[in-house]
């Protein structure tokens, strides 16, 4: 199992020095960097150059990189330019609000997905399939942005419920709060995700429901709530739990439409922001920090393979 | 004639189902309204401040926005700019995905490794961030959104390919082009590619529906097409600053935005289908349901 995970652990190193390559590349092919930001308009060619002398960037874009890779191995990110901070503190302060989020909505995605699979998959074909199926296309087809403009319409303000825009409160802080404030993010994402978790599981429980060892069950009379929970549920979990972990790893850094429209704190707004002001070590850092949040979650539905599948071996 | 006449027993078959039948419905209207935009009564940029966030009337069936200008003209006009830079996504992913699919999978060995890591790391990062870091590249405009879109969808076309090529590599009428001395390039063109156009023919039309979505989502951050251009996405972003004033400015450009990408995934699942039930015999990799 440990060789597995560091050899899988081997497998991201070239993937991220690769990323890292790739984005420190593409934003050195931009014209106009942060400092012509930083100084303003009208600052000297003197001030410009002293502002570059002090963040580095009068150097060779190659040394600039290295000098980075050098400083990210030992765990330093840099100082957002802008920002004036170190990248990974600020990346800290937004890390648990993205994660918050995140598993709300992959709760929400399973509260809804789960029984919408099995009832559709129960009687294929039948009526209720039919509806569940077209709920499923619904969830995946309408825009996350427009269903969370829909969301505030109704329960701020008309309702007046909840809040239209969405702070970030710690959890064990004040859970009330904490989910009031996460409630229409988190069903946003969450029905969106529940569509495609729904149509995989109710595919995958459709081709188990007509296995040999389903049919051996019900005929030594097995009521059918075991045939499902236990007998069909276990072999149709295991490629859902792929699902659920993409699903979550993309929450990381693929929540950015809903945190706009919520205007939520998280790593994405963070990203934007970013990106906006070419922010070098922060765009480095911010999409570093997700891949390796992204590729850290794939490893960990891996190893929860082996709990859910004894036959697959990690040699 | 062939191609025209299984074309024409493809549609007739997606006719049959009621679905399939409206959205195409719904799509051809959309499609017309974009084409002829300039004929119709309708002008996107003509400003009326008197008339700002006026709703729905008879003059102006879908309100006004901020600055009394028509919101249906701007969502027909919106329209073009949405299925523009989708037809232009697509094909540039399909341009450069299905060559990579097919060398990948033909060639095999350092080749395949080489290419499709490529195509992993596209896929390591969520497709709106990768969109946004080529915008913050190539500058704010339609064609940077349409560059942008296309190359998140290369990896889709380019994995769907390869598949398809190596359930195709091993087949007799493949060896057989070999034997007789066909070239490399003339047995993944000619004897392989045709076989292959169910699969890719559907990840066409669906990947319709996500360039459309990606484009709006751009937009909406604030990074897609550039205002004045009229644009979906745009349109739900201010629409989204006078929710208490005017909903409709959100509310009704976004039934459009859905009704679009709804009509592009149920033709595509509908295409699937239809497609797949008749190519079950040339490609039996599928019968194996693969996730």
């Amino acid at each position: 199992m440990i060789g597995f995970v560091l050899r899988r652990f081997g497998q991201l190193l070239p993937l991220l020095l690769l990323a890292s390559i790739g984005i420190w590349a593409m934003i050195f092919a931009v014209p106009g960097g942060p400092i012509g930001m930083l100084v303003g308009e009208n600052a000297t060619p003197e001030a410009i150059a002293a502002a570059e002398k002090q963040f580095g960037l009068d150097r060779p874009a190659v040394v600039q990189y290295l000098d980075w890779l050098w400083n990210a191995l030992q765990g330093n990110f840099g100082t957002s330019i802008h920002g004036r901070e170190p990248v990974l503190h600020l990346i800290g302060q937004r890390l648990p609000a993205t994660l918050h989020l995140a598993v709300a909505a992959t709760i929400v995605s399973l509260v809804i997905g789960i029984p919408v699979a099995i009832l559709s998959a129960l009687k294929p074909g039948s009526w209720i399939d039919r509806v569940l199926s077209a709920w499923s296309a619904l969830a995946l087809g309408v825009p996350t942005f427009w269903l969370g403009i829909l969301l505030i319409l109704l329960f701020a303000v008309e309702l007046h419920w909840l809040p239209s825009a969405s702070g970030y409160v710690p959890i064990w802080e004040d859970p009330l709060a904490a989910l009031c404030n996460l409630a229409l993010p988190a069903l946003t994402l969450g029905v969106y995700v529940s569509g495609i978790l729904a149509r995989f599981l109710r595919a995958s429980l459709v081709g188990e429901l007509r296995a040999d060892y389903v049919r051996t069950a019900r005929s030594k009379g097995l009521p059918e709530r075991q045939v499902v929970g236990t007998h069909i549920m276990r072999n149709a979990l295991l490629p859902f739990v792929t699902i659920v972990g993409l699903m979550m790893a993309n929450f990381i850094g693929g929540a950015v439409v809903t945190e706009a429209v919520f205007t939520y704190p998280g790593l994405g707004r963070l990203l934007i922001q970013a990106i906006s002001t070419r922010d070098y070590p922060l765009i480095q850092g911010c999409i570093v920090v997700i891949l390796v949040l992204y590729i850290a979650i794939n490893m960990a539905v891996d190893v929860l393979y082996a709990y859910i599948d004894p036959r697959i071996e990690y040699s | 004639m062939k191609l025209l006449r299984s074309t024409g027993s493809v549609l007739q078959r997606l006719l049959r189902s009621p679905g399939s039948a409206l959205a195409l419905l719904f799509l051809l209207g959309i499609t017309l309204a974009a084409i002829l935009a300039d004929l119709l009564p309708l002008n996107p940029y003509a400003q009326k401040l008197v008339n700002a966030l006026n709703g729905p009337s008879a003059a102006n069936w879908f309100g006004t926005d901020e600055v009394g200008r028509d919101i249906l003209a701007r969502v027909v006009f919106g329209a073009r700019t949405s299925l523009l830079t989708a037809a232009g996504a697509v094909a540039i992913a399909a341009v450069i995905g299905v060559p990579i699919g097919l060398v990948a999978g033909f060639f095999g060995g350092w080749r395949d490794a080489t290419l499709m890591r490529f195509v992993d790391v596209l896929l390591a990062l969520p497709a709106i961030l990768f969109a946004m870091a080529m915008i913050a590249v190539l500058g704010r405009s339609q064609v940077a959104a349409l560059i942008a879109v296309g190359i998140t969808g290369i990896p889709s076309f380019a994995r769907i390919t390869r598949a398809q090529v190596l359930s195709l590599r091993r087949r007799d009428f493949v060896t057989a082009v070999e034997a007789f001395g066909g070239s490399s390039a003339y047995n993944m063109f000619r004897t392989i590619l045709p076989n292959s156009w169910s699969p890719i023919f559907v990840q066409i039309v669906v990947l319709c529906s996500v360039a459309i979505l990606l484009e709006a989502a751009l937009s909406f951050l604030g990074v897609g097409v550039a205002p004045p251009t009229p644009s979906w996405g745009e349109m739900l972003r201010t629409g989204k600053s006078y929710l208490h004033e005017a909903p409709y400015y959100a509310v009704l450009p976004g039934i459009v935005l859905t009704l679009t990408i709804l009509s592009f995934d149920v033709i595509g699942r509908s295409l699937a289908g239809i497609l797949e039930n008749r190519s079950e015999v040339a490609t039996p990799a599928k019968a194996g349901g693969a996730p």
